[in-house]
């Protein structure tokens, strides 16, 4: 049964299969939303990094010196949230990216970051809630 | 000799972007309208990689002595050609490296000669220089922190500015609108009867 298997095994999501799918904007090592994608780019030493949004936990920004920062946690294990079906906790072996810390000398452009991050993730629960409802 | 040219690449995040040549005695780039000439000869060449990058296709080349040469700009179609004259020029293969892109946050992080990389399903998401970490620390239980080496100062490239603002060491997280400060990983205890062990000590 295709349903019984897909509810056991944590969702298989991808942002990208191609790696030309990027939005133009990488190119300038900037932090880049993909909505469509449901994907957040992050520049890592010089290349274009795709998170799926259900690998994230939260974003916050704050504020010190002349410097805006803006932290991305993930979900990994061990800090008590998540749900287990999302990632493959049962690779007791799998590192996890848990934080990507940034700064920039741009605070309204990281808020605005840090405000679509958590309006996509609401969109996502909402969205996967509602799957689970229809299949009930 | 033989030559080949490439446009509008750009050398180690660099800020403008150059002309690169490659010849049977070694590459070099330049900034256009620039003076200054950035040289690699060919004997110095440990090996190079072509995967997806941020202005374009990446060349990067690894060094004899660890050191690594990042040449961000090419076309896909560029490929072909490159690969050719790696082959003909240095007898090496331009390894087609396909990144990671599903999205996923976790894999194993696998120390090489000259980076770190973290890899999805045996693919490299991202790499971490060593010659860009200033710091490491463990955070908390499972916790590693890995901190960024930045400039103060964002125009500091290492370079005094020469070669369009391309980065030495320790200067490429600074090249990004946004720069990368901290990365932490979780890493998985190793054994289950260590923490058992270590239950009982508390």
């Amino acid at each position: 049964n295709q349903n019984g298997s897909a509810v056991k095994k944590f969702k298989r999501f991808e942002s990208y299969k191609r790696d030309n799918q990027f939005p133009p904007r990488v190119r300038d090592l900037a932090i880049v939303m993909d909505k469509h994608n449901q994907t957040i780019v992050l520049p890592i030493m010089g290349r274009p990094v795709p998170f799926h949004i259900q690998t994230i936990k939260n974003a916050s920004k704050s504020d010190e010196g002349d410097f805006s920062y803006l932290r991305i946690n993930f979900l990994s294990p061990g800090q008590g949230v998540g749900r287990k079906d999302d990632q493959p906790f049962e690779d007791a072996t799998a590192h996890f990216v848990r934080s990507l810390t940034f700064r920039s000398h741009e605070g309204d452009r990281f808020q605005n970051i840090a405000n679509e991050i958590s309006n996509m993730k609401k969109e996502a629960v909402k969205k996967e809630q509602e799957k689970k409802e229809l299949e009930d | 000799m033989a030559r080949e040219s490439f446009d509008n690449i750009f050398l180690d995040l660099s800020k403008q972007s150059g002309k690169c040549r490659f010849a049977e005695n070694g590459f070099a780039w330049k900034v256009s309208g620039g003076s200054e000439t950035f040289t690699v000869e060919a004997g110095t060449i440990a090996g190079s990689q072509w995967s997806r990058a941020a202005k374009g296709y990446e060349v990067k080349v690894y060094l004899r002595n660890s050191d690594m040469v990042q040449l961000d700009g090419f076309a896909q179609e560029d490929f072909e050609r490159l690969s050719k004259l790696f082959k003909n020029f240095y007898s090496m293969n331009l390894e087609h490296k396909e990144h990671a892109i599903r999205g996923w946050n976790w894999g194993k992080g696998e120390f090489g000669k000259a980076e770190l990389a973290f890899n999805v399903q045996n693919r490299p998401a991202f790499e971490i220089p060593y010659s860009e970490i200033t710091n490491t620390n463990l955070a908390g239980k499972n916790e590693v922190a890995v901190e960024f080496s930045l400039p103060a100062n964002g125009d500091d490239t290492g370079t005094n500015g020469s070669l369009g603002g391309a980065r030495e060491k320790g200067k490429k997280s600074g090249a990004g609108m946004d720069q990368l400060v901290e990365m932490r990983f979780y890493i998985p205890g190793v054994t289950t009867k260590k923490e058992a062990l270590e239950g009982e000590d508390a």
